[in-house]
């Protein structure tokens, strides 16, 4: 179990992190999201002691050190090969420093290749692979010695659909054998079909922290699909809607202040009549990011 | 593997492996090779043209000549015409007729230019000798004049010590040391500061710090770079120790290494032993210095910017021992001799010029030691602060935010 108590870290006059505290079972996926600046980053590098920090970090009751390194699987932000060597050196090397010997990485290579559908030969040179493979092959150095934390800074950035998904597969493998993997991610539909929690931050703080479902519900079924013959305006003037957005032809998207206002505006808009859709559901994860972080504008 | 030791090896090989290390290593065999080969060729085409042919209807007065002379004579003209043919299409310098004229012995040189002393010198000898052989059986002498008139004058040298040698073996010593160790400092304060920035252009540092300490994988690049440095150096012994071995039979050679057998000895002697150390410890100095160079900068572009400080110094110290290389014993070279930079150029010179003591000697590879020891720790523990800092600030900004990083 990785655990974070009131961590915090500033960087001249800015406070990176503020009493960041949260927790990671061994088998559970996290994602940790937030605006750019937000300090995804700043607690990637506090666990890897990469920084100074106060506060706590602890990898099943002890603290970070050398000795835990190989247990560790990191893949950082910006993505960072050596160029010079081929596929299977830079495997090799980076394993090796994660203890594995020769002997046990090399027969892994192809199958790791292959998963991941890496295009070109093992004894292709990086600098001659695309961004895609560089990536891919990043993500093979960060898996192949079967890590039991798993590190990811934005690991679905730069890749196409068919290769997220299958990045989202060795996600679900690594958590299948019991590792504990945390993510960073802008795209909340990633976070939502991979994750079973999630920490969200801004500006160095937690601001959502829990199950996926839990968080969701937090903020009640406030939201509502109709399809109606209804105009804007009149959606709008209905008691207890805070928003109303027109999506296509008679969709709309309504925002209720409270989930209990759903059935009064269901009446209403009814009225004894034929309606075609009525769906009363919590925010998406992208809906509650775009709240949080409109309320740090408002702030 | 410790993963200090996979470190070092990957920096090794990686190195080695390297068409740039590979023509750093073959450069000066090709240009020694080449130049030997030009001399040689060039040697022997003037020694062609500098031989004369021989003729003369008596046998034996050629194949004396011959005998005693044998580099000098054209072998293969007997005739005066196939002589004077050769003189025309100038592949001799001439040829000499000899011939005996009721037991006086004559010489007739043809040629287009005057014979040169030293050949001329040898004709005369062997005329000589031939003459007084011819005098002895006119004379009739009985045996015991015949060998009273055979007594040569004596002439000894008796030399007390060979010190216009060793004096230039010195100065050949110290020439050879100071090249040497610049030219090894400036080239690997270059190489070493240019892989420390490609690899935190690469920010592949993050990876590398997730796996191992900074001081390990720091120590282990150091070494990587001193076991390249050290293939070179061990690549030159052989290579020279080859050179010289075939240098000292080479027909071209042989000579001048036969005059000079001691004066080579000295240098070779000067060149290996302490002052071998003196170099290696210089290098690893400097690479450590450079290193931290190298990880000041952002972007691997900048390599050739970080490489400055270390090229710089090195420059200040390879020019700093010239008004000193007649004078090893003056006080600016004594101090300098126990400064870190500065005693890899200033200690061999002394040593070199005999003006050293062990104790000294020692005391100077201690505090270069102690400065290895002490610089390699306190940048090894920065090492991760520098690298995983990335804003493009200058030199200093770099530095001072580096050094921030952790705390």
């Amino acid at each position: 179990m990785l655990k974070i108590e009131h961590v915090s870290k500033q960087f001249g006059d800015v406070k990176a992190l503020n009493d960041v505290s949260f927790s990671i079972n061994n088998g559970e996926i996290l994602g940790l999201i937030g605006q750019n600046g937000a300090g995804k980053s700043t607690t990637f590098h506090s666990i890897l002691n990469f920084i100074k920090y106060s506060g706590k970090i602890l990898w099943d009751g002890e603290p970070i050190s050398e000795k835990l390194f190989d247990k560790i699987g990191y893949l950082p932000e910006e993505r960072s090969l050596m160029p010079k060597l081929t596929i299977e050196q830079q495997i090799i090397y980076l394993a090796r420093l994660k203890n594995k010997s020769v002997k046990e990485v090399k027969p892994q290579i192809d199958s790791w290749m292959e998963k991941f559908a890496v295009k070109g030969k093992k004894t292709d040179k990086i600098k001659d692979l695309s961004k895609g493979n560089q990536q891919k092959v990043q993500l093979i150095c960060t898996m192949i010695h079967q890590p039991s934390l798993i590190i990811l800074d934005e690991p679905f950035s730069g890749l196409d659909p068919v290769n997220s998904d299958l990045l989202k597969q060795s996600i679900v493998e690594a958590q299948q054998r019991g590792a504990a993997i945390i993510f960073s991610s802008h795209d909340m539909s990633n976070v939502e079909e991979v994750c079973d929690s999630l920490v969200m931050l801004r500006t160095g703080e937690v601001v959502l922290n829990g199950k996926i479902d839990e968080v969701r519900d937090q903020f009640g079924k406030t939201e509502l699909f109709v399809t109606t013959d209804w105009t804007l305006e009149r959606l709008q003037a209905l008691p207890h809607v805070t928003s109303v957005t027109h999506q296509r032809g008679n969709h709309y998207f309504i925002r209720l202040e409270n989930e209990s206002d759903g059935p009064a505006i269901f009446d209403q808009l009814t009225d004894g009549h034929y309606i075609e859709e009525f769906s009363q559901r919590p925010p998406t994860l992208d809906e509650i990011f775009r709240m949080k972080v409109g309320e740090a504008a408002h702030e | 593997m410790n993963k200090m030791w996979i470190v070092t090896a990957q920096t090794y090989l990686r190195q080695v492996k390297s068409w740039s290390f590979i023509l750093l290593i073959l450069t000066p065999f090709i240009f020694g090779g080449i130049g030997m080969g030009i001399g040689s060729i060039s040697a022997n085409s003037a020694d062609q043209e500098d031989r004369i042919a021989v003729v003369s209807s008596e046998a034996s007065l050629r194949d004396g000549y011959i005998k005693q002379n044998k580099d000098d004579v054209a072998k293969k003209y007997t005739t005066v015409d196939a002589s004077k043919k050769a003189l025309k299409s100038k592949d001799i310098a001439g040829y000499l007729v000899l011939s005996n004229s009721d037991k006086q012995v004559k010489a007739t040189f043809h040629g287009n230019d005057d014979l040169d002393s030293g050949t001329k010198s040898r004709v005369q000898i062997y005329l000589s000798q031939v003459q007084q052989q011819f005098n002895l059986q006119n004379a009739k002498l009985t045996g015991a004049q015949a060998a009273a008139l055979q007594t040569q004058p004596q002439f000894k040298q008796d030399i007390q010590k060979n010190v216009g040698k060793q004096n230039i073996a010195m100065l050949i010593s110290f020439w050879v040391m100071v090249v040497m160790v610049y030219i090894i400092l400036i080239t690997y304060s270059s190489i070493t500061a240019q892989e420390i920035a490609s690899e935190k252009g690469t920010k592949i540092m993050e990876i590398i710090f997730s796996s191992t300490s900074a001081v390990k994988y720091f120590v282990g690049k150091i070494l990587g770079v001193l076991l390249v440095i050290v293939t070179q150096i061990l690549v030159y012994v052989l290579g020279g120790w080859i050179v010289l071995n075939y240098a000292k039979s080479a027909s071209l050679t042989k000579d001048f290494f036969a005059d000079n057998q001691t004066m080579i000895n000295s240098v070779i002697h000067n060149l290996f032993g302490v002052n071998m150390l003196f170099l290696l410890l210089g290098v690893v100095l400097f690479t450590i210095l450079s290193a931290l160079s190298g990880a000041l900068v952002s972007k691997a572009e900048d390599a050739s910017k970080a490489a400055q400080p270390s090229i710089m110094l090195a420059m200040l110290t390879f020019f700093s021992t010239f008004p000193f290389q007649n004078n090893p014993e003056s006080i600016f070279a004594k101090i300098l001799s126990y400064v870190p930079f500065f005693s890899s150029y200033f200690m061999p010179l002394r040593v070199i010029n005999h003006a050293a003591s062990p104790l000294e000697i020692g005391l100077s590879l201690l505090i270069l030691l102690v400065t290895i020891g002490l610089m390699g720790y306190y940048i090894g523990r920065m090492y991760k602060g520098l690298m995983l800092q990335t804003d493009t600030h200058g030199f200093w900004s770099s530095l001072k935010s580096g050094l921030a990083y952790n705390k």
